[in-house]
């Protein structure tokens, strides 16, 4: 049992040392593309143009949704009633971390600062990655048309498929 | 087999970071390579027969003999070197499992389900159904909560809302600071700072919710403010002792719950004397033409078309959330800075920097300051307000580590426990604010949750947490900030919440 916990502390360790690994290469980075990503937001508004967007799901499928400029992430998956069991569930309020999604490293990127608060939550997301978001953060800009963010696995997800073979 | 599966898990999840596909793959297997078939699981599984605790004789000794009940935090420790991190132990007539892990704490959250039950018993809903009073936030359950959760969250929890209250609660940390000289002592001495943070937490709830002054830091403390705070302060110590007593005891000392009533009685007064006076003002200027622009809370509460005495009771509810909470943080975060001068120092010059020579910081200027966010979630980890939170599963039973919980089964989250594990931080009893901004030096992420997790967490957070910052700041920009000569240390003490258990004066000396 003690070595048991000794193992899994150190993973956790481990665990840790990259999510700070990702806030300091995100924090030198991210006073410049804020001010970028503000002003895109604002002339896209203008124009009204729909941005096209694309979501891999947790069977792999790939699903097309279009957007406004401005909408995060979160509202798409809402307005496009899509069906991510679980995804949202503090309705963007940043209290809990279920709007996770992956994305490639060059989108990650482009994606803008990520506050204090949503470092926080990101810390206690199910198989966080280095490019990890929350849907909620993130609005959507003509620089993101053509996109892809992957819905991660949830926790629930493993349990109900253990379930279902049982 | 279990634990090694778990092993599995753990060690998968950590890589997963940079190879999840093959751990999705790898996950799925461990999976179904450990679990084998059905009966191999349900045999390693344990039930809550097997699992160790104290007996009810014990444990009942325990709270009414030795002081336990004000020692809750510390049975928690004790918990965890007796029987390891689950025990069971009964509660007056409730049987709880308590869980004291990070990892473990971890599990159940991610099994709460879409409606998250802290606890499906309690003697605030027998009060509420006594009087014939609604559920606010704390209270209410499924989708009744729902429905004011998402409207609240909307107006308290997003980062755009929170911008519209940093004007309102600077103006209440003006009055604060002209009240912190006025008690002093000639030599500096403020005696009894978190009588004087009751107040400040409860005008600064106060200005949120109605938009309007109540007069708490005024010279003259209106008599129904501190009436109203008292009555929260006894009315948390009496919903724990209601608690625990088992029912023949109720009938022998009948005492507890009619104070206990008498209190709830007096904040469900203050509440709606409150919320009638605003909202007739409001019909009255509607009355006249004019045109209300209503940006507090109360108002959204009652255009939602919800009986006003759900409003009431919300109301209530949210203003009792921003008392203790505010005043014990603030209390033990100037206590710890008093006695580390060199932290108080750094903190300064970090608060002068940013605002580079103007005095009152706002909402924006407190993402610049690391140090200051970091004190703050190193004294919510010493000193968590919610010592323990609780968790029932009505919809099925889950597991947990190696066990299996039925479902309606009372969970006690030790977080307290899980903040102070010496495994988990180094030297947990220190006060080491640096352990938040070292990259090298990380912790389990569910072990110093202090507003829980998830979407029945503190709807509270942002505004307490932008509270606490501008008035921490303006402290520091005003006072320096020195013990009592004559001061001991002092403990925290568990009255539902986390409190001091002493006194705690301050010299607050002009800078």
């Amino acid at each position: 049992m003690s070595l048991l916990i000794a193992l899994r502390r150190l993973a956790h360790v481990r665990l840790g040392e990259l999510s700070r690994r990702t806030t300091a290469v995100t924090l030198s980075s991210g006073a410049r593309l804020s001010g970028l990503r503000s002003f895109t937001v604002g002339t896209q508004a203008l124009r009204s143009d729909k941005v096209t967007f694309h979501f891999i799901n947790r069977d792999g499928e790939k699903i097309t949704v279009k957007g406004s400029p401005g909408d995060t992430l979160l509202d798409i998956v809402i307005n496009e009633d899509l069906d991510f069991d679980g995804f949202g569930a503090c309705e963007g309020t940043l209290a809990c971390s279920t709007c996770h999604l992956i994305f490639d490293e060059e989108v990650y990127k482009k994606l803008g600062r990520v506050t204090d608060e949503e470092m926080d939550m990101l810390d206690l997301a199910y198989g966080l990655t280095e490019t990890s978001r929350l849907g909620c953060q993130i609005c959507l800009t003509k620089s993101l048309e053509g996109m892809v963010a992957r819905v991660p696995d949830s926790v629930t997800d493993i349990r109900q498929s253990k379930d279902e073979s049982a | 087999m279990i634990s090694v599966r778990r092993m599995l898990q753990q060690a998968l999840r950590v890589s997963g970071r940079s190879a999840f596909p093959l751990v999705k793959w790898m996950e799925r297997w461990a999976e179904a390579a450990s679990l084998g078939p059905e009966g191999t699981r349900r045999q390693a599984m344990r039930s809550l027969d097997d699992m160790p605790g104290p007996s009810v004789a014990s444990f009942a000794w325990d709270l009414f003999a030795k002081r336990g009940l004000s020692r809750l935090h510390e049975l928690q420790l004790e918990g965890v070197q007796r029987f390891g991190p689950m025990w069971k132990a009964s509660f007056g007539p409730i049987l709880t499992v308590h869980v004291a892990d990070p990892a473990l704490i971890e599990q159940v959250l991610r099994q709460e389900g879409q409606h998250p039950m802290r606890s499906d018993l309690s003697s605030w809903k027998d009060y509420r159904k006594l009087r014939g009073h609604h559920c606010g936030l704390l209270t209410s359950e499924g989708e009744e909560w729902q429905t004011v959760r998402s409207l609240l969250g909307k107006h308290m929890l997003r980062p755009k809302a929170l911008e519209a209250y940093d004007k309102t609660l600077n103006s209440v940390v003006t009055d604060l600071i002209d009240k912190l000289r006025l008690s002093r002592s000639p030599q500096g001495l403020v005696s009894d700072i978190a009588s004087e943070f009751y107040r400040f937490g409860l005008e600064g709830i106060s200005s949120v919710l109605f938009e309007s002054r109540i007069g708490c830091l005024d010279q003259v403390v209106p008599e129904e403010t501190e009436r109203f705070i008292q009555s929260i302060n006894t009315m948390f110590v009496m919903t724990l002792l209601t608690m625990a007593m088992p029912s023949w005891l109720h009938q022998l000392f009948p005492k507890p719950w009619k104070i206990f009533c008498q209190c709830w009685d007096y904040m469900f007064d203050f509440a709606k004397g409150h919320i009638d006076l605003r909202l007739t003002a409001e019909a009255k200027k509607i009355a006249r033409g004019e045109k209300v622009e209503g940006r507090y809370l109360t108002y959204f509460l009652s255009q939602m078309g919800l009986p006003m005495k759900t409003v009431y009771s919300n109301v209530t509810e949210l203003l009792l959330a921003g008392v203790d909470t505010i005043s014990s943080t603030m209390s033990w975060f100037l206590y710890e800075l008093s006695r580390h001068p060199e932290v108080q120092t750094s903190l300064r010059e970090e608060v002068l920097s940013v605002l580079e020579g103007r005095r009152i910081p706002e909402a924006a200027d407190v993402a610049r300051m690391p140090l200051l966010k970091a004190t703050v979630k190193e004294v919510l980890r010493l000193y968590p307000v919610i010592p323990a939170n609780a968790r029932v599963i009505p919809e099925r039973d889950i597991q947990v580590g190696d066990y299996l919980i039925p479902k309606n089964t009372l969970i006690t989250l030790c977080h307290f426990a899980t903040s102070r594990d010496p495994a988990v931080f180094p030297n947990p009893n220190e006060f080491q604010p640096q352990r938040w901004l070292n990259k090298d030096q990380t912790h389990h992420p569910y072990a110093s949750v202090p507003f829980g997790v998830g979407k029945r967490s503190c709807i509270g957070r942002r505004i307490a947490e932008l509270e606490l910052y501008l008035a921490l700041a303006r402290i520091l920009i005003e006072f320096d900030v020195k013990p009592d000569p004559e001061g001991v240390s002092v403990k925290p003490m568990t009255r539902t919440l986390l409190v001091p258990e002493n006194i705690i004066s301050l010299q607050f000396i002009e800078r």
